[in-house]
């Protein structure tokens, strides 16, 4: 069982939380609100990881990124060491990667929102990061509940995009989704099978999550309708 | 509701402050890149730096095309134990290593055959053609030749036996050394070159059968080693260790030739 | 009509994606219905005035401040305008009980008087006992009551409210249109109400705005938009069905008339002098100025404008029975009025008999005739 990759894991995971979401209720809010001739291209392009296969994604962040890229280069000039191979790096990759499955439930979440109470908002005086904070966001916690739970697994087990942009570089960018696959070619199956089991526990825990607090939701509304 | 925001609010708060201390492992132990032939051997040479000298090294195993290619983009290894000599030196020639490294082994092929198949062992794959024609060898697991050495010393050997092309639609490739070997054993393949370091491993052989090739049937894999521009004491003491007769003898343990020998 | 300046002035204009061209002004303490058909634009009219909605162009001055004005590109947001909005839905917040709805619009209010100023809010909505309820747990009345409340919270300079009593079933809106009836006689501010119910509009306002198609036709008490409709359209949006082509045959100064000529009989019509002799008009009669005469006694008097017809149809529906009259075979001249049903019986009304009835002239109010569409009656 290899802790370091855990606790890292775990760490990424909850860095691209906390980076992502808040950033990702303001765009889900925007999309959810407002109509203009680009939506459609916009809403494609946050939905680009969910399709492309991890190698794409890792091929066109590692060129962004890499050594001879201009954030490679600015990265490296400020800090002494480049970006990829670096858990900075991972960050940076892992909050893209993430992207559709931040937005896509808060935008959904905010669309379920009739426009009318937004308007009722308004009316009472409320500014609209009141609006925001008091009335949309608690009406869209089960949005909220699903971004933070997905991009948090989802970003426990991305295997792809972590080797192609992190290397498998010990307490910095080996995850454990990595180090099962190092255990594996190490011939230490025990080892693997311990951290795919931890792995599939915090799945199973996160999506049963998901969708049992959107089910409880979806019949309280049953009933107060 | 009010619950939920302040929960998630103190658990964004957790990240961020344990983020903002950097990552998780102390970051003066050396990382070292190796090819994943080098795996058991060099487990065994670094516990016995450790204990001999007190310095920890952090090993990376991998394909030395792949290291080859990150160290040229600037990962952060200080050591690289390369299977082929040649992206030492390519790498040399790129200023990012210190000198030209040096030899430190030579590897040796092994031909593997999981239990259950029927392939014969021979140190010139003798029965490998028969075996193809007749159906009793219907995959066969080798490391990519593209930028594995292993890989390509196996197709070198493949070619001498006269198999090449007729083993090409049977070829299951491993991205590096130690992953062919998982293929080789699998239950899906009946046999796979491989190499010798990995297949004298009581841990990866189990119950299979293998023999050494001869070494006339492929180019010697000459293993080069080199030190990073980034190397810092403990690496140099690594490397310096490796060359010493206590770290030579676990490597002749592990099946691999060594320079002046 | 001038108002004063405290008051509610409205001027929008848009071709798309709703046409709009309104026009209306409303005083403070009036209440002002806008009626009209579904997709006439009174719901866009009103989210206008409280900036929920932006009309491509126009003016909103209320309470002394301009609120919109494309021309000088003034365009304060809603929640900068102290208005108080009752949506058709009610758009409660349903994770918030009705107290905490009620404080969201108290934002001007100093925080440590808040809870007591809105509970005394709810009790004069009737509310009382109630402010810990979520929306889910209350009736549709309580909830209307709750947004009306909340839109009081604000201390509006105008209340605007969206057919507000459509969600409820016909008791509740009784009591309902008592209760504002109540609380409208405290407010001194300008009051908008959006139905497309008549009898709701003559009810609760002072006066009555007409739309069609996003244009203001007229603006007057209900009594006067119904018994004085300015054109057949707005006759016909008022629910006067009593509509028909006739021409001016003379006017009497001294008597106050005018005679119009209608196929074949000449009627007295209340003095009218802005139509030239000979000019084609449209007149209405609202039911309540249609009498019938009892069969065995014709009655007299001077205004009477007897008219004679078969009776095409009489459905008796509950206590009152509807009538329709034709006065001329084959044409459109079926005059239709109610009577109540035990008087139809005693007269013997029944399709195919006969009846005479009275016209009273000062319900006859003649209109510019619309320029005649193909289907038009030929001109007597």
């Amino acid at each position: 069982m290899d802790a370091t990759a855990l606790l890292l894991s775990l760490k990424l995971a909850a860095l691209t939380v906390a980076i992502l979401v808040p950033a990702g209720v303001l765009v889900a809010r925007v999309l959810a609100t407002h109509e203009f001739a680009a939506k459609p291209f916009v809403e494609a392009l946050f939905a680009l990881p969910l399709v492309l296969p991890p190698t794409v994604l890792g091929y066109y962040l590692l060129v962004a990124m890499g050594g001879h890229s201009p954030v490679g280069r600015w990265y490296e000039a400020l800090t002494g060491h480049p970006l990829v191979f670096t858990f900075d790096g991972l960050v940076l990759a892992s909050v893209i990667f993430n992207l559709p499955f931040a937005i896509q439930p808060l935008q959904r979440a905010f669309e379920a929102i009739p426009d009318d109470l937004r308007h009722a908002a308004a009316c009472c005086g409320l500014t609209g990061w009141q609006s925001l904070w008091r009335i949309e966001l608690p009406l869209a916690w089960t949005g909220l509940l699903s971004a933070v739970v997905l991009t948090f697994a989802h970003t426990l087990g991305e295997f792809g995009v972590v080797l192609m942009v992190g290397g498998s570089i010990p307490g910095e960018t080996k995850t454990v989704a990595i180090a099962i696959y190092d255990r594996v070619q190490g011939f230490d199956m025990t080892g693997a099978g311990l951290m795919s089991a931890v792995l599939l526990l915090l799945s199973v825990a996160a999506i049963a999550l998901t969708y049992w607090t959107s089910s409880r939701h979806r019949r309280q509304h049953d009933h107060a309708g | 509701m009010i619950r939920h925001r302040r929960t998630w609010l103190h658990a964004c708060l957790a990240a961020l402050s344990t983020a903002a201390f950097g990552p998780v492992a102390a970051a003066d132990a050396p990382l070292i890149a190796a090819a994943s032939d080098l795996r058991f051997a060099l487990d065994d040479i670094a516990a016995r730096f450790a204990r001999d000298s007190g310095g920890s090294v952090r090993i990376v195993y991998g394909s030395s095309g792949n290291f080859r290619r990150q160290i040229a983009e600037g990962a952060p290894f200080e050591l690289f134990l390369s299977a082929d000599e040649g992206y030492v030196l390519a790498l040399a020639r790129e200023g990012r290593t210190v000198d030209g490294g040096v030899l430190y082994a030579t590897g040796r092929l092994a031909l593997v055959v999981p239990e259950g198949s029927a392939l014969r062992l021979d140190p010139r794959l003798a029965d490998l053609a028969a075996a193809l024609a007749d159906g009793r060898v219907r995959k066969f697991a080798i490391a990519n030749p593209e930028h594995a050495p292993y890989g390509r010393a196996a197709q070198e050997a493949l070619t001498a036996a006269g198999v090449w092309d007729a083993i090409g639609p049977r070829l299951v490739l491993g991205e590096n050394v130690a992953q062919a070997v998982q293929f080789a054993l699998s239950a899906a393949a009946q046999g796979g070159i491989v190499a010798l370091s990995l297949a004298l491993a009581p841990e990866a052989l189990g119950s299979a059968r293998y023999v050494a090739i001869a070494e006339t049937m492929h180019r010697p894999l000459n293993q080069r080693m080199v030190l990073t521009q980034r190397a810092q004491s403990t690496a140099r003491a690594f490397y310096a260790y490796l060359q010493q007769p206590a770290a030579r003898a676990v490597l002749r343990r592990h099946g691999f030739a060594l320079p002046g020998e | 009509m001038t108002t004063p300046v405290e008051g509610l002035h409205v001027a929008v204009r848009q071709e798309r994606p709703i046409p709009l061209a309104a026009t209306l002004a409303c005083a403070a303490g009036e209440t002002l219905a806008l009626v009209g058909p579904s997709g006439s634009g009174k719901s866009t009219i009103l989210r206008a005035i409280a900036g929920i909605y932006t009309p491509h162009s126009g003016r909103i001055d209320a309470g002394g401040e301009t609120w919109l004005d494309t021309g000088a590109g003034v365009r304060r947001p809603a929640r900068q305008r102290s208005v108080g909005f009752v949506f058709q839905n009610y758009a409660l917040f349903p994770h918030l009980n009705a107290l905490d709805n009620v404080i969201q619009a108290m934002g001007h209010v100093p925080p440590a008087e808040r809870r007591e100023r809105a509970l005394r809010l709810l009790e004069r909505t009737n509310l009382g006992g109630l402010e810990d309820r979520r929306p889910a747990r209350l009736s549709g009345g309580q909830q209307q009551r709750v947004a009306v409340a909340r839109a009081l919270a604000r201390d509006p300079k105008v209340l605007l409210l969206d057919e507000p009593f459509s969600a409820v079933d016909q008791v509740t809106r009784e009591k309902l249109y008592e209760e504002l009836a109540t609380l409208r006689r405290d407010l001194r501010i300008p009051i908008i109400l959006v139905t497309h119910a008549l009898d709701e509009a003559s009810m609760l306002a002072d006066r009555m705005c007409i739309l069609h198609r996003g244009s203001t036709l007229q603006a007057d008490t209900p009594f006067g938009v119904m018994a004085r409709p300015a054109s057949p359209l707005v006759a016909r949006l008022v629910g006067v069905k009593n509509i028909f082509a006739a021409s001016v045959a003379g006017h009497d100064e001294e008597r106050r008339l005018t005679h119009i000529r209608w196929f074949g009989t000449t009627l007295e019509a209340g003095h009218a002098p802005q139509f030239a002799v000979g000019a084609r008009v449209a007149w209405s009669i609202p039911a309540s100025h249609i009498v019938l005469h009892r069969r065995d006694r014709p009655s007299r008097g001077e205004r009477e404008n007897p008219v004679f017809g078969q009776i095409v149809r009489c459905v008796p529906m509950g206590e009152m029975t509807a009538v329709a009259l034709r006065v001329v075979a084959g044409e459109r001249t079926d005059i239709f009025f109610s009577v109540p049903t035990h008087v139809a019986r005693r007269n013997g009304l029944a399709p195919g008999e006969t009846a005479r009835v009275s016209l009273l002239a000062d319900g006859i109010h003649l209109m510019p005739a619309p320029p005649p569409p193909p289907a038009l009656p030929r001109q007597p």
